[in-house]
Order: structure tokens, then C-alpha cells, then sequence
């Protein structure tokens, strides 16, 4: 940036157009177009179609709910170290954020079907099947309707709460630049990543360790979590530099926030590397039966083709594509790493989730496709919605200015 | 603008040096120590303090090495014993230099100037002392060097599938990058020492020890190289080094030691244990030394954040597992973890979570995070109940194991307690000998985040 932005510019840099109305009803319209004709034929299709939905639907859900989450980490973990170069790029965070009330609609119907005692996606949901293993006989005090419905009441509850909390506040001092603000978000830092830490955890056990209701491994939450990171701060790469493609923020993110994105994005690939090759080791090495069942399970048939495929594109080549700094300064570089990335993210869950379904080997299907994008339809449309009515960037944030001027050595 | 000072007031942090001292007072500040000719009668009661605790444990080595490793309260079931636990226990303590100086610094962390040289040259002492333990811990110490991949005519190799011997790449690695990291960050000051020297032999040996430093722009260009590439391989070391330590653990079968957080659990905790003694030697080495400009309590307050944080990090992974120990529905696990809490271990688990998950409570509030006696305690209670939890995490799994006729109750011997004890003899002669002749603060790197370095923010 070679002059500072004038109050025009940076009202100009920082408002969406007329344009992204259209453009979000563009992506409602799709998307809403897609769930519902999955769902028309979810249940006109030929057998077994329900629940190729339940689990493509799951996992599509898994994947936006793990980024929504990663936003709200991030924004808490600024407010907790007082943070400073990050704040040009927290409103974004903050509007990903805002997802939370979607993702909750989003999934009743997999909590109906739960109350309906359908058992296509969690097998606990059978009470027979689980009285008729020792194993699980144990768990129901945990795996049962009723308190599933209660825990995902609360991670809700916390979720949103929270959510709410920053972007109002935020958004606040928008308006009056108060910096009591800023120390009040403070203030509640701490609580909100306690629970934010038990919530993510306990979720990924509910959401994704469960539906092998005999598998257990105590990393899991941390494994979740560091998809979770991972993912927003590829998104939140993708949002900005499309956001500069349509001409805004332009000297608000500059190359200086890039290179600290992707030195996140980098930290967070080596990161679940290390805690996906310490559940593997660990599991693998000691060889008890009532673990390693669940990889052996992800590495049967064409499965293992896919492990293969996450263990390079998801860990070693992008460890070696990100390490240089001129990577994460060249936005078509970083722009790559951060779509390839989230991908990986995308195939790391269905890898997870969909074994339980095919467990002879890799059957892709019209509707992983069909329900990501619709989920990822109505999930933008919704974003650029809560964008139109606010700024890009936390124009009056008291290190708005110092996070402008911000270099790295 | 008016909009600054209401934000200095209500979020920022004071600056990192106080009492208004400028460059030259910084170096005298630090470089003064070295140069004194009066030692404190303290360092001197407690250097000879340490020299017979030294004393105590070199001779409890020779007693091990003539009479061998019955001497120690190892037994069947609970075949390692004080010896493990100390191992980790200290190498644990290694981890905060490390930390401070690598990941605090990647993360631009200005405050870790002022304790990153003492924190660094802790983790090295530690890690001494901890790979004193499995050195001498292997029975026939003579032939410890077997223990590394020399070729040899008789093609005998070590068990490379064993995470014991990862554990000696791990520990050495990470040892040699330390000792670079800190040496490197040394010569600029040693060649200060060198520059203001009035005596020919400390003339000749710190500027021996100075490896020719000019501190031309040239130099310092390299150097600043130099310490980045560092800090990123020290990076994933902080990681690696506990991360293979709970491989020893993990890898196995034994219920409470098979599970797979216990990598990351390790890391949080090795580095809350480190963080505790730098607390611990930092606030008497300011006391003793007049560092408090330099180690302001600005820096203390945010280790004991550091402290909350990890304590916290702790505690998620002990809830955890217990969580999953239940949740498994696999009936060893579920009483390891009863037996660790109501069992005959039932003492040691309780200090164990007192000292690390409800004393590092007290820290939520700033009152008690900037009291120098609370942060006493406190860092001296996790000492303690880190200690605590190696034992836990040792001796209970290990007594319980699947055959009740084979469960016992470890004792400790005297020569087990005195070794434990020497070996803090062993710390603290090198950390007081470092203390009184090599720089305790990095005077070159304080002044970098002294607002006169940055003439362009006024």
C-alpha cells in the first residue's frame, strides 16, 4: 500500500456493492435448489438412497460446522492475546461465524431422524443394537436420544451465544469506536475458550467419533479441532482475496496478513499431521483389537487409496508447498494452497464418516457433491447477507491502524 | 490523538524495561553482574549447597554402578521406577527455553527477551539432568554408547523399533539445537563482556568465547538469519522431544499408558512444568541480581498466564481420560482410572490435580498473577505436582498390571530419594555458575524492544 486510505476509501473498501444482493440470492436460490432436489430424491430414489443422503448431508455439515467453529476460535484467541495484525481480517471471521443459527437449522432434520429412532447414521440410535453388545450395553448411559438432543442443545447455546457476543460487540464499535468495548470482549475471552474447548471436543465425539459407537480415542476432539482451524483460515483466504478480486478491502488485507494467513495454514498442516500421525502411531504400534478395527476398517479395499491420498495432499505436500515465504506472499500461490487445502478437509471427513457406510470400498455419489454445494450455497448466500449489512473490517478497532501498518521482518 | 491515550490506559501493557534505563543502562544492569568482583554471600552459601548435593549424587552413581540397579526400589511389577519419573520430570522442565525462545518468538512476543536467556539456559541444565536418568538407568552403563547406531563389526544394532531409542535421538537432537540456539544467542553479549573487559585473562576467554563478533551490519545480518532458521527448528523440536517421551509410555498396552492424547498432553504439560521453574529461579535470580527493570513484572504475569493456560490444558486432557477410560467400555481402563483416583495411589493422584489443575486457579485473577509470594507457591506447587504426575502415570499403571497376583506397592529406597535430591544439585551448581559469569539477560535483544530502538513509532 503506498498512501494511507482516506475515510472515502476506506467506507468504499469496506461496503459491499449492489451487486452482492443479486449475488447472495444467486447462491440461496442454487443451493436451496440443490438440498431440496437431493431430498426429492433422497426419498423417490432407489433403495438405500435416505441413507447415502443422511451421511453425504452429515458429512457437508461437518465440513461448514468445522470452519464456523475454526472463526470462532480465532476470534477468541484475538480477543484472549490481544491480538493485533489480525484485526483487519477478524470481521471476516466474524461473519463466518455468524453461521451458527444456519448450521443448527441445518441440522434438525438429522436430529428428527435421531428422534424418530432412525439408526441410518448413528447406529446407537438402535437400542437393540446396542443391548446386544457388551461393549455398547455400557455406553447408553451417554448414547441415547435424550441426552444427545440435551449436548447438542448446549454446544448450540455456547456456539451461538458466544458468536453473538463478539460480532455484536464488534460491529458496535463500528459505530462508536469505544474501547471499553474491546476490553469487555476481553473479559470474556477466557470463558469462551474453555468452553469452546468442550464443546468442539465433545461434538467431534458426537458427530463424528460416534458414529462408531465401539471406537473411542482421546485425541479425537483435537484432531477435529485442528480441521477445524485449518479450514477457517483457508476460507477465510478464499473470502478475502475473492472480496479484492470484487475490488474491496484492497490496502485494508495486504500481503503482511497473507503471509501470516498461511503461516497459520502451514502451523495447522503440520499440526494435524502431528496429531493424525499420533492417533495412528499410537493405535497402529500397540495393536489392541478394539481400537485398530477403525483403521483397518478406513484402510479396507479402495479405502486405503484414499488414506494415501490424505496423507500427501492433506500433510506432506503442502508441508513442503507452504514452506517458503514467497508462497504465502504470492496470492495465487497462497489461493491454491488454500482451495487444495480445503478439499483435503472435505475428504479427511468423508474418509472418517462415509466407511460406516461403504464398508467395502470408495463409492462416490451424486449427492456428496449435490449436498456440499448445497449446504455451501445457502451457507454463502447467508455470509454475503450478514455482510451487506455491516463493514468488511473493524474500521474503529483501536489496532485497526497498527494491524494496517503491521510488517513482518 | 486522544483516542491513544485512552487505549494505552484501558489495554496496553507497561514497557518491558523500567526505571527509565536507556542502552547503556541496560548493559550495565546485566553485563554488571559478570563483571563484579563481589559475589553475593547467598550465591556463595547456596553454590556449596548444590556442590554437596552434587557430591551426593556423583557418589549414589558410583554405589549404583558397583553394586547395580537393586539398590533402587525398582521391582517386579513396577520395573521403572524413581528413575523414569525423574527423567521425564526433568526433561519436562527443558521445555520452556525452548518455547520462549523459538515459539514466542515466531509469534512476536516481545516480552521473551527479557527471560529467554535464563529460560534457555534452564532447559539445558535440565536436560542434563535428565538424560543423567535413562543413562544410568540401563544397568551396564559402560555400555551406554550402544545405545547409538555405530556401525560395528559384530552388525549389532539397537532395537530401532523401540520408542527408547527414539528417545535418544529425540532428547540429543533437541539438546544440540538448544545449546546452538543459546550459544548463538550469547556471542553478541560475550563479545560485549569481551569489549569492556579491564583484565587480560577475561579479555582472552571471553573473547575466546566471542568467536570474533564485530557486530558489523554484515554480522548481524547473518546472525538474525541464523536465529530465524533456529527458531524454526527448535519449533517442531518443542513438539518432538515430550511427544516421543509419552511414545515410551503410550506405544505400550498398559492401561492408563495406551491412549493417544497423551502426545499433545505431554507437550502441554512439559512446557507448564517448564514455565513453573522459570518462575521459580526467576523471581529470587531478580531479587539477588537487581533485575527488575529488566524482568519486570509485566514478564511475570505473563508466564503465569502461560501457567493458567497449560494448567488448563492439563486438566482437559486428565478429564478426558477419564472420560474416554469410561466411555471405551473396556473394563482395565475404566479401573486403572478408578484405582488411580480411590486406590491404594489414591494421595498421589489428589496432589497431582490440586498442584496442577486447582492451584494455577488462582491466576484468573490479576491480584494474585502479579503477587510475587502467590506466584511462589504456585510455581512451586506445580514443581511438585508435576513430579506427581509422572508417578501417577508411572508406578499406578504399573503396580495394577492384568495379573492381581502380580500387583505390589512400590517403595522408594533412600538411594532412589538421594539421587532425586543430588540431581538438583546437579541443576542448580550449573544454573549458579551460569548465573554469576555468563550474561542472565540477552542484553542485544532487549534493547530491540526498548522504544528507543524504534525511533519511527514516536
Amino acid at each position: 500500500m503506498a498512501h494511507a486510505l482516506t475515510a472515502d476509501e476506506l467506507r468504499q473498501q469496506t461496503t459491499l456493492g449492489e451487486d452482492a444482493s443479486s449475488w447472495s440470492n444467486r447462491l440461496l436460490g442454487i443451493g436451496l435448489l440443490l438440498l431440496l432436489g437431493s431430498a426429492a430424491y433422497a426419498f423417490a430414489g432407489p433403495e438405500g438412497s435416505w441413507r447415502q443422503f443422511q451421511f453425504s448431508y452429515h458429512i457437508a455439515f461437518c465440513f461448514f460446522l468445522s470452519m464456523t467453529l475454526g472463526a470462532l476460535w480465532f476470534v477468541t484467541i484475538h480477543h484472549l492475546v490481544g491480538a493485533k495484525w489480525s484485526t483487519t481480517v477478524r470481521r471476516v471471521a466474524e461473519l463466518t461465524m455468524g453461521s451458527f443459527p444456519l448450521l443448527l437449522v441445518l441440522f434438525l432434520p438429522t436430529l428428527f431422524s435421531v428422534l424418530k429412532g432412525d439408526d441410518g447414521l448413528f447406529l446407537w440410535v438402535s437400542h437393540e443394537k446396542m443391548e446386544s453388545s457388551h461393549l455398547l450395553h455400557g455406553k447408553i448411559a451417554f448414547l441415547n436420544p435424550t441426552f444427545f438432543i440435551v449436548r447438542v442443545a448446549i454446544y448450540f447455546a455456547v456456539w451461538i451465544g458466544f458468536a453473538r457476543f463478539f460480532a455484536s460487540n464488534s460491529r458496535a464499535q463500528d459505530l462508536n469506536g469505544d474501547v471499553m468495548l474491546t476490553a469487555k470482549m476481553r473479559k470474556l475471552a477466557p470463558l469462551a475458550i474453555i468452553l469452546f474447548a468442550l464443546t468442539t471436543t465433545f461434538a467431534a465425539f458426537d458427530f463424528l467419533m460416534a458414529l462408531e459407537p465401539e471406537w473411542f480415542s482421546t485425541i479425537f476432539g483435537v484432531y477435529f479441532f485442528a480441521g477445524c482451524a485449518l479450514s477457517f483460515f483457508c476460507s477465510t483466504i478464499v473470502i478475502t482475496m475473492l472480496a479484492q478480486e470484487k475490488g474491496r478491502l484492497q490496502g485494508i488485507v495486504t500481503a503482511e496478513h497473507y503471509h501470516d494467513l498461511g503461516k497459520w495454514t502451514f502451523a495447522f498442516v503440520f499440526f494435524w499431521g502431528y496429531i493424525a500421525f499420533s492417533q495412528f502411531m499410537l493405535i497402529w504400534y500397540a495393536n489392541l483389537p478394539e481400537e485398530t478395527f477403525w483403521f483397518r476398517d478406513r484402510f479396507e479395499g479402495s479405502w486405503i487409496s484414499i488414506a494415501v491420498f490424505i496423507l500427501l495432499g492433506h500433510l506432506l505436500i503442502p508441508f513442503g508447498g507452504l514452506v517458503s515465504r514467497h508462497v504465502k506472499r504470492n496470492r495465487a500461490a497462497l489461493a491454491f494452497w488454500a482451495v487444495t487445502l480445503l478439499l483435503m478437509h472435505w475428504v479427511d471427513l468423508y474418509w472418517i464418516a462415509m466407511p460406516v457406510l461403504h464398508e467395502k470400498g470408495v463409492e462416490f455419489h451424486m449427492f456428496d457433491v449435490s449436498l456440499l454445494l448445497g449446504i455451501g450455497g445457502v451457507f454463502a448466500g447467508l455470509w454475503l447477507k450478514r455482510a451487506q449489512g455491516g463493514l468488511l473490517a473493524p474500521v474503529k478497532d483501536p489496532y485497526f491502524e497498527a494491524s494496517l501498518r503491521f510488517k513482518n521482518m | 490523538m486522544t483516542s491513544s491515550t485512552t487505549t494505552q490506559s484501558v489495554l496496553d501493557q507497561p514497557p518491558l524495561v523500567q526505571g527509565g534505563l536507556d542502552f547503556a543502562g541496560v548493559t550495565q544492569t546485566v553485563i554488571g553482574v559478570v563483571e563484579s568482583k563481589e559475589t553475593p554471600k547467598i550465591w556463595f552459601a547456596l553454590f556449596g549447597v548444590s556442590v554437596i548435593l552434587l557430591l551426593m549424587l556423583l557418589g549414589m552413581i558410583g554405589h549404583l554402578i558397583w553394586t547395580g540397579v537393586g539398590v533402587w526400589g525398582n521391582n517386579v511389577p513396577v520395573a521403572w521406577g524413581w528413575p523414569i519419573v525423574n527423567f521425564v520430570f526433568w526433561v519436562g522442565i527443558g521445555h520452556a527455553g525452548t518455547l520462549i525462545s523459538a515459539i514466542l518468538f515466531l509469534f512476536r512476543q516481545g516480552w521473551r527477551t527479557g527471560i529467554n536467556r535464563f529460560a534457555e539456559a534452564m532447559t539445558i541444565f535440565a536436560v542434563i539432568c535428565a538424560g543423567l536418568f535413562p543413562g544410568i538407568h540401563i544397568g551396564r552403563v559402560w555400555l551406554a554408547y550402544w545405545l547409538f547406531p555405530i556401525p560395528n563389526q559384530m552388525e549389532m544394532w539397537p532395537q530401532f523399533r523401540s520408542p527408547l531409542l527414539w528417545d535418544v535421538f529425540a532428547v540429543s537432537t533437541y539438546f544440540t539445537v538448544s545449546a546452538m540456539f543459546w550459544y548463538l544467542g550469547l556471542v553478541p553479549d560475550i563479545a560485549t563482556i569481551r569489549d569492556r573487559a579491564t583484565t587480560p585473562i577475561r579479555k582472552l576467554i571471553y573473547g575466546l568465547l566471542a568467536l570474533g563478533w564485530r557486530g558489523s551490519a554484515r554480522q548481524w545480518h547473518r546472525y538474525e538469519r541464523a536465529y530465524l532458521i533456529l527458531a524454526a527448528l527448535s519449533t517442531p523440536l518443542v513438539l518432538s522431544v515430550h511427544s516421543v517421551v509419552s511414545f515410551d509410555f503410550a506405544v505400550s498396552q498398559i492401561p492408563g499408558w495406551h491412549t493417544t492424547i497423551f502426545p499433545p498432553y505431554f507437550v502441554a504439560g512439559a512446557i507448564f512444568s517448564g514455565f513453573a521453574m522459570v518462575v521459580t529461579l526467576a523471581v529470587p535470580a531478580r531479587a539477588l541480581f537487581n533485575m527488575k527493570n529488566l524482568i519486570t513484572d509485566r514478564h511475570l504475569e505473563s508466564m503465569n498466564k502461560v501457567i493458567l493456560a497449560t494448567g488448563m490444558m492439563v486438566g482437559y486432557a486428565y478429564s478426558i481420560e477419564f472420560f474416554i477410560a469410561w466411555y471405551s467400555g473396556n473394563a482395565l481402563e475404566r479401573f486403572t482410572f478408578i484405582n488411580r483416583a480411590f486406590g491404594w495411589y489414591a494421595w498421589a493422584y489428589w496432589i497431582m490435580v490440586s498442584c496442577n489443575v486447582l492451584a494455577p486457579q488462582v491466576f484468573w485473577f490479576k491480584k494474585m498473577r502479579t503477587s510475587v509470594p502467590v506466584m511462589m507457591v504456585v510455581a512451586i506447587l506445580v514443581n511438585v505436582g508435576m513430579w506427581f504426575e509422572r508417578f501417577v502415570i508411572v508406578i499406578t499403571s504399573l503396580s495394577r498390571d492384568y495379573l492381581p497376583s502380580s500387583w505390589g506397592y512400590f517403595s522408594p529406597t533412600g538411594v532412589d530419594i538421594a539421587m532425586f535430591v543430588g540431581s538438583f544439585g546437579l541443576f542448580f551448581t550449573l544454573f549458579l555458575l551460569f548465573l554469576r559469569f555468563l550474561p542472565m539477560v540477552a542484553v542485544a535483544e532487549v534493547k530491540n524492544v526498548m522504544d528507543q530502538a524504534h525511533p519511527s513509532h514516536h
